[in-house]
């Protein structure tokens, strides 16, 4: 067991300084009903050569922080509060033309469906190799003068090279392709050779394998797995499915309606789930070879225009008690760096 | 056990592929071949496999919704596989379909009273003013309330969005439902809801699933039996309590061990299945799992393996599936669970 995914000891979280800081994110919509909470105080760390796992129901607000992190999303429409800290950096504040030196460079982002992240009308080859010239232009220069070939010729043995990371073959083949042309998993491979040819320092993967089989999501796993390891990019990983962030993450941060409600390590979380959503929403995984009834929490996840006072998980939860209803919880610091925000565990 | 509700002979369905100037087809693509399945009646089979390996094809071929081009489909007793549109009519109230995106199935014109309605008026025991007091029990029985009823679609989760779907495909009062992935696009805690609902109307009214899904751990849940799809053949069926603890073929051991485990002190890692799904207009020869198959040999290349029974209502197609068995490759040791 000495090569398993998940026996892999994790970094002391306090030794080392984080990649990237989330810190009291709150942002607004403005829809027609009024303003939607979408994020309220999202606080967590990022730190380097680990993957975290941001969990949560559909519509808790997952993406949002993802996008938000890169600043994707329309400043006309929304109101932001809190720092996205990326070194000394706020992503939120600096100019577009920083953030455009960061963005795809230095933080890049895998999204859900492959095929429709990739463009079209242009072929697989084309794509990768605009990228290498923008980003590899010194890798360029240094193969030029040492095989004497063509511009031509360099980037793409690099593109080659870039593309046998990540496992994919045949690839003088591929290069020739459209995206429609090739499967959902080797798009996704190449969608993430695309993310790696800058060797970002974070890589968010937004459900990058939702939309996937599980024979080829494994694959893209281990891939990202390795790729954690090998290149010291810190992994940003959002998904549904706890069972990848059973397997493959070193961190869990589980969300709930716009708030981070409990951060742990995965076995810790797994072993001892702190916040009573949590507990839920892992009783509600079906598990092979343990047929046990499946339970769910009751209720559906509230409207965030008018969310609920005090903690918006109160309504749904079996443990609330009267202080629920009227205050925030904060977020508690336990032992082992497990972070919970709930009433329950307040002395 | 009892008797079947549905059986297939040999059912195929091929659909054209790259058509000549004079619209004659080329090529076919094969999405199911040659497919024999006996739906008991009162349970839930089961059916799972990777994306493209003709599952959904199946589940709407059963139906007829998919054409045939050839083999049998028994419906309690009569032939439905040659019936056309018109004399299908009767059957098609008693087998209903819920599909993947209930977003995407149901009007966004129409009130969820008009969206039962129209499923009504193929339920010949319900008279017309009776539609009203029809719906608003269709809606209790999926735990929607009274006053939803002149409400749109969009105005649902998609949780809620879903148990409108299954109670329109109540409404004709069904003996048979298709599930085509009906949980994929749910959140874990609404499936988990989604499932226990359809367990209970499942007790309720004696009906019999199919339920389509790509997810091999709501399968347990859900079944009483699956069968394993792969590239337009189905390799294996057996009980879903045993099929993933003792799969006979090597392909549901592969896809059991794709699954990540919600469970970070499993100790066990993810299995990688070599190589990609082949294309329906061109499978492989003899057994179309040999070329990722890690106990292939020479015979797997050339002959196609026979239906093997291994038990009373589940049988596997593997040409060493004896071997394998008696060796104990594809049990899984006790503490990968």
């Amino acid at each position: 067991m000495e090569n398993s995914v998940i026996n892999k000891k994790s970094e002391p979280a306090s030794s080392v300084e984080p990649v990237l800081q989330v810190k009291d994110l709150n942002l607004a919509f403005n829809t027609p009903r009024g303003q939607a909470k979408i994020l309220e105080g999202v606080n967590f760390d990022l730190f380097p050569r680990e993957i975290l796992a941001l969990v949560g129901e559909t519509g808790s607000g997952k993406s949002v922080t993802a996008k938000s992190i890169l600043n994707l999303i329309p400043e006309r429409s929304r109101e932001t509060r809190g720092q996205v800290l990326f070194g000394v950096k706020d992503l939120l504040t600096i100019s577009g033309k920083e953030l455009g030196t960061i963005r795809g460079n230095r933080i890049s982002m895998v999204f859900q469906n492959p095929q429709s992240s990739i463009n079209p009308v242009f072929t697989l080859g084309e794509q990768i190799s605009r990228l290498i010239r923008l980003y590899l232009s010194a890798k360029i220069n240094d193969l030029k003068f040492k095989t004497q070939c063509s511009q031509k010729q360099a980037v793409e043995s690099i593109a080659r090279e870039k593309l046998n990371e990540v496992g994919l073959t045949d690839i003088k083949r591929m290069l020739k392709l459209y995206a429609s042309e090739v499967s959902g998993g080797m798009a996704q491979r190449y969608r993430i050779a695309l993310a790696l040819i800058s060797s970002p320092e974070i890589l968010i993967a937004d459900e990058a394998t939702s939309a996937l089989d599980v024979t080829v999501q494994a694959h893209i796993l281990k891939l990202m797995k390795d790729l954690c390891k090998n290149k010291r990019t810190a992994i940003l990983f959002i998904t549904h499915d706890l069972g990848i962030a059973a397997q493959i993450c070193d961190r869990v941060a589980v969300m709930y309606a716009g708030r981070i409600v409990e951060v742990a390590e995965t076995k810790k979380i797994f072993k001892n789930p702190l916040h009573p959503y949590t507990r839920g929403l892992l009783k509600a995984v079906p598990k092979l070879g343990k047929n046990k009834p499946l339970s769910f929490v009751p209720g559906i996840i509230p409207d965030l225009v008018s969310p609920p006072r005090g903690c918006r998980f109160h309504s749904r939860c079996d443990q609330a008690m009267d202080i629920c209803h009227k205050q925030k919880p904060e977020s508690l610091k336990l032992e082992d760096n497990h972070n919970v925000s709930c009433f329950l565990y307040k002395e | 056990m009892n008797e079947s509700l549905i059986s297939l002979e040999q059912i195929n369905t091929w659909f054209p592929n790259n058509k000549s100037l004079l619209g004659k087809p080329r090529s076919w693509i094969k999405a199911v071949s040659d497919v024999s399945l006996n739906i008991i009646e009162g349970e839930c089979l089961g059916l799972v496999g990777e994306s493209g390996c003709g599952k959904s094809t199946l589940g709407r071929a059963i139906l007829r919704l998919a054409p045939l081009s050839s083999g049998e489909i028994r419906f309690m007793g009569d032939d439905i596989g040659k019936l056309d549109n018109k004399w299908l009519k009767p059957y098609r109230a008693k087998m209903q379909m819920v599909f993947q995106d209930p977003k995407a199935s149901l009007n966004p014109k129409m009130t969820i009273f008009k969206i039962l309605s129209e499923a009504l008026a193929l339920n010949l025991r319900v008279e017309k003013e009776n539609y009203l007091e029809q719906s608003v029990k269709l809606l209790d029985l999926v735990d929607l309330r009274p006053e939803h009823i002149y409400r749109y679609p969009h105005e649902f989760s998609g949780g809620q969005q879903q148990r409108i779907c299954i109670a329109r495909a109540l409404a004709t009062d069904p003996k048979f439902i298709v599930f085509d992935e009906a949980t994929s696009a749910l959140d874990v805690s609404v499936q988990a809801q989604v499932i226990s609902l359809m367990r209970e109307l499942q007790d309720k009214f004696n009906l019999t699933y199919l339920f389509i899904s790509h997810d091999l751990s709501i399968m347990e849940y859900v079944c009483t039996r699956v069968a394993v799809m792969y590239a337009g053949q189905i390799i294996e069926v057996q009980d879903a309590g045993s099929l993933f603890d003792a799969p006979r073929h090597p392909y549901t051991k592969a896809l059991k061990n794709a699954v990540p485990i919600a469970d970070p002190e499993s100790g066990k890692e993810l299995g990688i299945l070599k190589g990609e799904v082949p294309k329906l207009s061109d499978p492989p020869t003899g057994c179309h799992f040999h070329p990722r198959c890690n106990y292939k040999e020479d015979i797997c290349s050339k002959k196609s393996p026979l239906v093997c029974k291994t038990g009373e209502n589940s049988w596997v197609r593997c040409h060493f599936h004896e071997k394998l068995w008696k060796q104990g490759i594809l049990i899984n040791s006790k503490e990968s669970l």
